[in-house]
């Protein structure tokens, strides 16, 4: 159980991390990669969560060897949490996509990407 | 008279209608208002519905989707189906070989969905939908002005939607379930703390919700009245049945919406720009919505038609500025429109703000009636300043509004009158007469008085309002709640 508290404690950090750059970096480029390190925590999260229950993909194969049912808890993921963040895996990428059209469209503005020439946009 | 089956159907049916939209562009606006009305039908049923309780639907096992179609849902969703076939209306010349039309289906399909679902999971991903839909949207005007409105709009609303990603995981954690149920059953913690930050920033509350005012005043006039109007609810309905669940977090969603209420009215004071001050008065009204759960249907629904019409409007404003506006002659249609639509959001009957906000005060205890009188009498003066322009009178200029905008506008009108009328015989008495004329009274002599200073005073900065900022807000409020639950908030 301690290693999944110091998995969880580095993954908050990575996310904490995340949001940090997003707060402090004056580069747009830069503050939607530092959104993605924090998305990237979350996934992380999820499957961290998953993994509480054991590692083993909860993936029957053939029907015909069902084991019984305390077995089948034994050492399987929770595949709950998977499927998840599977969509929002989804979500994220689709979001990423469209921030970085958006930015190379604003890159004609300002090549540097500097936040503070967007502001004055009005 | 609504089954699982009908309603899942109903809830797939946009998705499908987009694709066929998509293949079929002739057909694009038609499909639209074919989905509007069937949304219409469902929203009307849940609202009639006996049962107050409604369909709850389990789709996909015990850990799958949960949905419940209350009267809640009822009248967010007969908002959003009225919302966007008056907007669909209002620019239909404009739309015919566009993508509008797919991208209002795809907003429709997230946007009843959010209204129904009570698990976490899908809250996210129809939130997610509706922002990546409201982020297009925006980006109909290709200008520089929107790009930058656009992508601010989609990184803070996605750096909230990761962290109540984050509350919803530590839920999981704790309880083995996504259900809002679980998350109430839990002592209070990161989780909530996580959950309720993503939700407030979504929904336009307090400073969480700085990000709203310039999104909704740069974005296109259509695109505005859509996001004030029925977007923002989006992030209000979860909340509304958090607060129904669990009476610990109704507190704490109450204080912060109060607060989020007077901000919205003191910054809608200082602003010199018509669209900026109708977007401070959205997050100001968005935390009136969210003080009482069974009044915030009606007071939501009043405010988003009123809201849509009054953005509608402003798109076609010679000038957006308001100084000098009681100098500046306006012709009589768009004044007509612009003066009832601010006199239902003030609460003046017979117009429907009047019944929703008499529905609010019943629902609240005396400490929050009085705060909501006194959000009243600041909404009151905001929109005094938009009353009283003199009435142009040549009639050889073009006619500032078009013909369907005007068909559009005097639609959501004639809801907001007939509406109000058939509430009134169960609100209207001589004491709430006689508090709204008195509140309507002082409202304009005190806008009058400030006006006097406003002209000397200079103009204040937007504070707060760069995305720098924005992205503290979501750290200062997400902390601020952390420290209220550790402190022993109750």
């Amino acid at each position: 159980m301690a290693s999944i508290r110091l998995l969880e404690l580095l993954i908050l950090l990575a996310a904490l991390a995340g949001f940090t750059g997003l707060l402090l970096r004056r580069n747009l480029f830069l503050k939607v990669l530092s959104m993605d390190v924090m998305g990237s925590a979350v996934v992380a999260l999820f499957v961290l969560l998953a993994a509480r229950t054991g590692l083993r993909s909860p993936i029957l194969t053939g029907l015909a060897a069902v084991p019984a049912a305390a077995d089948l808890a034994a050492d399987l993921a929770d595949p709950v949490p998977q499927a998840v963040i599977l969509t929002a895996i989804v979500i994220g990428l689709s979001i990423q996509a469209l921030l970085l059209v958006v930015v190379t469209q604003l890159a004609r503005i300002d090549p540097s990407l500097d936040v503070s020439s967007f502001e004055s946009i009005d | 008279m609504l089954t699982t089956t009908l309603l899942t159907v109903w809830l797939l049916l946009p998705y499908l209608a987009g694709f066929v939209a998509a293949l079929l562009p002739s057909l694009a606006r038609a499909l639209v208002l074919f989905l509007c009305l069937i949304t219409a039908v469902v929203g009307c049923s849940a609202l009639m519905a006996a049962d107050q309780a409604g369909v709850a639907l389990t789709l996909l096992g015990p850990t799958g989707v949960t949905l419940q179609v209350d009267a809640l849902a009822g009248w967010f969703v007969l908002l959003d189906a009225v919302l966007i076939a008056g907007v669909l209306l209002a620019c239909w010349d404009r739309l015919a070989d566009t993508s509008m039309p797919l991208l209002l289906l795809v907003l429709q399909g997230g946007l009843n969905t959010a209204f129904a679902a009570t698990d976490l999971v899908s809250i996210y991903v129809t939130l997610e939908v509706v922002a990546i839909s409201a982020f297009l949207l925006i980006l109909r005007e290709r200008s520089e002005r929107c790009l930058w409105v656009a992508l601010r709009y989609l990184l803070v609303s996605n750096t909230a939607m990761t962290l109540y990603l984050i509350g919803a995981g530590l839920v999981y954690a704790q309880s083995g379930s996504f259900g809002l149920q679980a998350l109430a059953q839990l002592p209070l913690g990161a989780a909530q703390a996580f959950v309720l930050v993503g939700l407030f920033t979504k929904a336009g509350v307090f400073v969480s919700g700085l990000w709203l005012p310039r999104t909704h005043a740069q974005a296109p006039a259509e695109v505005s009245a859509l996001l004030s109007g029925v977007v923002v609810t989006a992030g209000v309905v979860p909340l509304l049945r958090i607060g129904q669940l669990d009476p610990r977090l109704l507190v704490c969603i109450q204080v912060v919406a109060l607060a989020g209420a007077l901000l919205g009215v003191l910054a809608a004071q200082q602003t010199a720009d018509v669209k900026r001050l109708l977007a401070w008065s959205t997050l100001s009204q968005m935390g009136l919505v969210l003080l009482a759960p069974v009044a915030a249907g009606a007071m939501a629904f009043s405010h988003g038609l009123a809201k849509a019409t009054l953005f509608l409007l402003a798109g076609r404003l010679p000038s957006r500025q308001l100084q000098g506006w009681q100098e500046r002659p306006l012709p009589l249609d768009l004044q007509l429109g612009v003066t009832l639509a601010s006199l239902s959001i003030a609460g003046v009957p017979p117009l429907l703000g009047f019944a929703a906000k008499k529905g609010l005060l019943a629902a609240l205890s005396a400490p929050w009636a009085a705060g909501v009188v006194l959000v009243s009498l600041g909404t009151v003066m905001v929109y005094a300043r938009l009353w009283g322009a003199p009435v142009s009178q040549n009639s050889s200029a073009e006619p500032l509004l078009n013909p369907p905008l005007r068909r559009s506008v005097t639609g959501l009108v004639l809801v907001l009158l007939l509406a109000g009328i058939w509430q009134l015989q169960s609100t209207l008495s001589w004491g709430a007469l006689l508090s709204t004329a008195l509140l309507l009274a002082a409202g304009v002599a005190l806008q009058r008085l400030l006006q006097r200073f406003r002209a000397a005073a200079l103009q204040l900065p937007a504070l707060g309002e760069q995305l720098q900022d924005l992205l503290g807000n979501l750290a200062l409020v997400g902390s601020g709640l952390l420290l209220a639950f550790r402190l022993g908030f109750s």
